[in-house]
């Protein structure tokens, strides 16, 4: 069986208008895959494609090679694959232990049991002593790292990060970088990286896809896209010029 | 670190607060013993019961309900069906299945029938509404009203239309009414600190990361929307047992409006919140009709035009939403004193603000 979460020419548009054309990509188990692009590229289309958020208008996405283009996107988490959001969405309402026992009573697991996880993996990460502040009011690297403890719950098989280093300075940066090492490590995850932060993605990640206007404009390891002339064109052109200076 | 202790542990002093204040109000309905008090402290115990099956639902879930004393209604009818003498039901009622028009049953059946009854319904309903959400699910349990309540006025030969169905057994003594209040705060407490519970407030806040953490969001709704449902009916059994007459309209607008500011005035999003609006309100209300009948002051007599309740009511409702939206419990738990047991401890305040 294929270990991997992929989209195989998956398009997507909204009233006529392309957002994602014939996009295949495949995030395999144990590894970072980075996707990257200017804004309006279509990255987040693409992971509420694989999280059940949006359904394709055609093309497929499996999951370790079942077909899960279609599946409502409480039982894609249920399946095992898990995401973040770019603002962070915390239940505000609740506790930091409660957001994240909410997955495990969304996975089917007691309230007792869920709470136990829920304290392992606050542990795990490092904010254990944040068990019993209200998510609502956390700062915000806080709140990434809570959002990342909620979707990790009960070790899903792939855990897609939509934008964690946003607004993080560069110490911070660091930190997230060891900590998704650890996931990869320790969780065994396949893990899908969308970042803004170039120096980032290209120190982390095994594999990366350039996305551009919906379409994925090159593939590669970092040292291929790094040294891509379409992505400096058509990226890194477009960006300020001290993006390229971190290549 | 050490091992955490349980939900139940750290939230149970809720129910219990809740209890104890149910119970001071029955004692003293006991101790008083005076028909017109009495009678006051059932009409609470009946209202704390609607108002947290309000709470059931629409605290937990974040939506609104307008329709949800349409299950009062049904359980209303069902407990005069079951309870009422045939020879009353054979002149009035003649439409009811036969076995329904020969037998009387206890009170006791009624109202466990009428909770079974609504809940049913609420499910059979709530398997469509709980599709919806936000304004659109709101307005679609007000039509649900509207449904339920056109049957009831127009299905002569069952409900007696419009006119009031009379003869249903009334229960005078306090007990019951207390009992019901607190089974139901009981039941209400225990949906909140479930899983189920747990989930839909996730959802309530944030409905796409709880779909994103592996919530069946229209599931968990159902769920509490039957509950509620059952409730309801529950309160409208106690309420036809208390007076002994039911028409439709006495769950209709009126009564889905006072409802509905209890719990606002308490604070929706919390089970402490729906039994202190009611408390408070009630006190308000009680104090007013007894203005409104007038009182001497010294050979003058002092008295309120009729509808002054209402209006106050709707006074104190806005005020709550201009000033203290979230209510007067600011949508916490009573928790008993000294101790840091709700979750919204505030830990010392981090050095660096939340950035945007």
């Amino acid at each position: 069986m294929v270990q991997s979460l992929s989209a195989s020419g998956v398009s997507v548009s909204f009233e006529g208008l392309k957002a994602l054309s014939n996009v295949t990509l495949d995030v395999p188990r144990e590894k970072v895959t980075g996707l990257i692009g200017p804004n309006g590229a279509g990255k987040t289309t693409l992971v509420n494609v694989l999280t059940g958020f949006q359904k394709p208008t055609s093309g497929q996405v499996t999951l370790d090679g079942e077909d899960i283009a279609g599946v409502p996107p409480h039982q894609v988490r249920q399946k095992g694959i898990a995401r973040t959001f770019q603002s962070g969405r915390l239940f505000s309402d609740l506790s930091v232990l409660d957001n994240l026992e909410v997955t495990g009573a969304g996975l089917g697991l007691s309230r007792g049991v869920a709470a136990k996880k829920a304290d392992d993996m606050l542990e795990w990460i490092g904010i254990g002593h944040l068990a019993e502040r209200m998510a609502g009011g956390l700062p915000y690297t806080d709140e990434r790292r809570v959002a990342i403890g909620r979707a990790l719950m009960l070790e899903p098989r792939y855990l897609l990060l939509d934008e964690p280093a946003a607004g993080m300075s560069a110490e911070e940066a660091v930190e997230l970088t060891r900590l998704i090492r650890r996931i990869v490590a320790e969780v065994k995850c396949g893990v899908l990286l969308i970042e803004h932060n170039i120096g980032l993605v290209l120190n982390i990640c095994d594999h990366i896809h350039v996305l551009d206007s919906g379409e994925v404009i090159e593939v590669g390891p970092p040292s291929a896209i790094k040294a891509s002339e379409k992505v400096r064109h058509a990226y890194m052109g477009t960006q300020a010029d001290a993006e390229g200076e971190v290549l | 670190m050490a091992e955490r202790p349980s939900i139940l542990a750290r939230t149970w002093s809720t129910p219990v607060i809740l209890i104890a204040i149910l119970a001071v109000l029955a004692l003293a309905a006991y101790f008083a013993g005076s028909n017109p008090f009495n009678q006051t402290i059932i009409e609470i115990f009946i209202r704390v019961v609607l108002v947290v099956g309000l709470y059931v639902f629409i605290g937990n879930s974040g939506v609104i309900s307008f329709g949800h004393i349409g299950f009062t209604c049904l359980g209303a009818y069902m407990t005069a069906w079951l309870t009422m003498l045939p020879a009353i039901k054979k002149s009035k009622l003649k439409g009811l299945p036969d076995i329904i028009l020969n037998n009387k049953l206890d009170y006791g059946w009624g109202l466990l029938a009428a909770t079974i009854f609504a809940g049913v319904a609420a499910y059979v309903f709530g398997k469509v509404l709980m599709r919806l959400s936000g304004i659109a699910a709101s307005i679609a349990t007000f039509a649900m009203m509207a449904v339920i309540i056109q049957v009831y006025s127009n299905w002569d030969s069952v409900t007696g239309a419009q006119s009031s169905v009379v003869g249903i057994p009334i229960v005078r003594t306090v007990w019951p009414y207390f009992a019901c209040a607190v089974a139901v705060v009981l039941v209400a407490y225990a949906h909140s600190i479930s899983r189920s519970g747990l989930a839909l407030r996730a959802a309530r806040d944030e409905a796409t990361a709880a779909a994103a953490s592996g919530v069946d969001i229209p599931r968990e709704r159902l769920i509490a929307f039957v509950i509620s449902g059952a409730i309801m009916g529950l309160g409208g059994a106690l309420f036809a047992h208390s007076v002994g007459v039911v028409t439709p309209d006495t769950f209709y607008l009126g009564l889905t409006f006072i409802t509905l500011s209890m719990l606002v005035v308490g604070g929706m999003n919390s089970l402490s919140g729906a039994v202190l609006g009611v408390v408070v309100l009630s006190i308000i209300i009680q104090l007013l009709r007894w203005l409104e009948k007038g009182v001497d002051l010294g050979g003058a007599t002092l008295s309120l035009p009729l509808g002054v309740q209402e209006i106050a009511i709707g006074v104190v409702m806005i005020a709550i939403l201009m000033y203290r939206p979230s209510g007067l419990t600011r949508n916490r738990e009573l928790v008993w004193p000294s101790k840091r047991l709700s979750g919204g401890t505030k830990a010392s305040a981090p050095a660096d603000g939340k950035t945007a």
